[in-house]
């Protein structure tokens, strides 16, 4: 297990693309060290930030968290990557497989374009977790993303595929999705589904509807309990959710309406 | 000209110096504000490419909302020169729109060019402030907002609900049209708003012909979009950190990056009047401002330096909205000759000079 101990306070944003088991794996800890991942024109390196300790494996633990910890496991493709501590924007973006866990919050767009693997945020996830950056196509594009607190607002904005399970969201969650299942075992905020096209919610509770979803009665399906079924490991709060009669609501007529929301009859 | 230097006066070689010695020393600097002519928006790129330095306009939030959305799905968009001369009907919405001459030239008229050529003009509002001088057909908005307003109205344009609500009456209209324009100010509207609005217009010109006219900010806000653009391949809120433009609309957002103790030194560009920033005195600031401004004293910031206002005591190409062009605009008042008045774009570049004299780059 290689560790990465964070020395103190960071001065600036740092970006850790590619700072990965894989890419770290061919490095002496002095080759590691003069990686650069700093934001600012004062080049600040991998060696200036952390303490380096590298055996090869393919399991990077990194001691130590930060808000300012930017892309932590972006592009992982292998192996397992875990924070003490918390991240700051877009962890894991287009992530393809692997494992990644942080033990405290992360920030905005957590799994934006990830494709694989899975990512587990045991505090809170900020705005758009799960969501699209800029000019991107899609949020989460295939991973399963599991934020054990709250998420903020516009929670699987754009998501194309891939689970998203959460305690909590805030407004706007699953807006303009376009694929993919979203399970929140505590309250969504208001507005949910905001020109979602296709797509599964499911919550404990909401806040206001939109007009532009209709309720479709309480259907039993086999798809919630295939659901459940599969969500027993990931989690436990939110695959209970699914044991009762569920409220189906299908939306967002705004747009093709293919999308629905399900709550506890 | 006037300069000062921590509340003192100061000649401009030594405000440019002081303002070249603090952001010299920073490690993270923001240059917000750009509510400026296109030369100082140029210099102003320059100057944050050498340094290393972050760009965030005033205009950030109306640029994003319009961005957001034309990024996603694209945009059918037609200019105001058109909307007068063709357009039988109108859809105006939210409040913005009805600030100015726009919709009073709009409702002077009808449509003169175009398949819709001798037929009258409608003219309808959706969550507008009612304006009683102007004849027009006003529908009340969601309690929601606008956004969920305008989502509402799409499904009853798509048939998705019917019934006798005024949005099935707003979406028949809609569609009876033959050259519509729906007017919106993507601020107001929001993001998601306004990629809703443009998914309306889409599903109109399935059977009709329907545009938005989309309402520029005040601030030059599309003047830095193009200028950045051609200058850096991006959208505005670009940073230079790493030796290369790298877009990222979280990351550089000027207020945010303050908030959170990021940034450690700013210069706030404002040639044309702009809304004072509440961080300004919160961390070490060079503020660029018009000649006669609130902002043109001494306890604005660290450094201040007064440059001609373009269009008033300078030329300078602006954004003019009339046009939805950069047009070059003359200084009105002959009083001063341009030798005697500093252009921010001037001011900027010795401040670059200066920095790359010190030995300061990327």
């Amino acid at each position: 297990m290689s560790t990465l101990r964070l020395r103190g306070d960071l001065p600036e944003r740092v970006d850790l693309l590619n700072i990965t088991p894989l890419a770290l794996s061919g490095l002496s800890e002095a080759e590691a060290g003069k990686l650069a991942i700093g934001t600012s024109r004062r080049g600040l390196t991998l060696g200036d930030v952390f303490e380096i300790s590298l055996d090869g494996s393919d399991s990077l633990v990194i001691e130590g968290g930060s808000s300012r910890l930017d892309r932590v496991g972006a592009a992982l493709s292998q192996g397992a990557i875990r924070v003490e501590g918390d991240v700051g924007q877009r962890l894991g973006e287009g992530m393809a497989a692997g494992t990644l866990t942080v033990t405290g919050s992360a920030g905005p767009y957590a799994g934006t374009g990830a494709t694989g693997g899975t990512i587990t945020i045991e505090g809170d996830a900020g705005d758009h977790a799960g969501g699209a950056v800029y000019a991107a196509k899609a949020g989460l594009d295939g991973a399963t993303l599991v934020i054990k607190g709250a998420a903020g607002d516009h929670l699987g904005d754009r998501m194309r595929r891939g689970i998203i399970l959460a305690g909590s969201a805030g407004a706007y969650a699953g807006s303009r999705m376009i694929a993919g299942t979203i399970v929140v075992s505590g309250a969504l905020g208001d507005h949910p589904g905001y020109g979602m096209r296709r797509g599964t919610l499911i919550a404990g509770s909401h806040g206001t509807l939109l007009p532009t979803f209709v309720e479709t009665g309480t259907p039993d399906l086999v798809f919630v309990r295939l659901l459940a079924q599969s969500l027993k490991h990931l989690g436990a709060a939110q695959a209970s959710l699914l044991g009762g009669t569920l409220r189906r609501y299908s939306g967002d007529l705004a747009t093709i309406g293919k999308g629905e929301l399900f709550v506890p009859a | 000209m006037a300069a000062w230097v921590k509340g003192g006066a100061a000649d401009i070689g030594a405000a440019v110096e002081a303002a070249a010695d603090l952001l010299a020393a920073s490690r993270v600097p923001v240059l917000a504000g750009l509510s400026a002519e296109v030369s100082a928006l140029r210099a102003a790129y320059r100057l944050a490419e050498t340094l290393g330095a972050s760009l965030d306009p005033v205009s950030g939030p109306s640029v994003y909302a319009e961005l957001g959305a034309l990024s996603a799905g694209g945009a059918m968009s037609t200019t105001r020169a058109e909307t007068i001369g063709r357009a039988d009907v109108v859809l105006i919405v939210g409040n913005r729109p009805w600030d100015g001459e726009l919709i009073a030239e709009i409702a002077a008229a009808a449509p003169s060019r175009g398949r819709a050529a001798g037929s009258e003009r409608a003219l309808l509002s959706l969550g507008g402030p009612q304006n009683g001088a102007i004849r027009h057909v006003a529908y009340a908005a969601e309690s929601g907002g606008l956004a969920i307003s305008l989502g509402h109205l799409r499904a009853f344009a798509k048939g998705h609900l019917a019934g006798e609500a005024a949005f099935a009456d707003l979406a028949k209209r809609l569609f009876a049209a033959q050259y519509g324009v729906i007017i919106y100010d993507p601020e107001e509207v929001g993001e998601l708003g306004a990629e809703m609005l443009q998914g309306l217009i889409r599903d109109l010109n399935e059977s009709t012909r329907f545009f938005a006219l989309t309402l520029a900010d005040p601030f030059q806000g599309r003047a830095a979009v193009q200028l950045s653009a051609w200058t850096t391949g991006q959208a505005p809120r670009v940073g230079f950190g790493r030796h290369q433009p790298e877009h990222d609309s979280w990351r550089f957002d000027s207020a945010r990056q303050i908030a959170a103790g990021e940034a450690d030194a700013a210069l706030w560009l404002a040639s044309l009047p702009a809304p004072r920033p509440a961080w300004l005195g919160s961390l070490p600031t060079i503020a660029i401002v018009g000649e006669g401004s609130q902002e043109a004293a001494g306890e604005t910031a660290e450094v201040v330096i007064t440059v001609g206002v373009p269009g008033q005591s300078v030329g300078g190409a602006l954004w003019n909205d009339r046009r939805g062009v950069i047009a070059y605009a003359e200084a009105s008042d002959p009083s001063k000759t341009q030798a005697e008045t500093e252009t921010a774009a001037g001011v900027l570049t010795r401040i670059r000079d200066r920095l790359i004299e010190k030995g300061v780059s990327c």
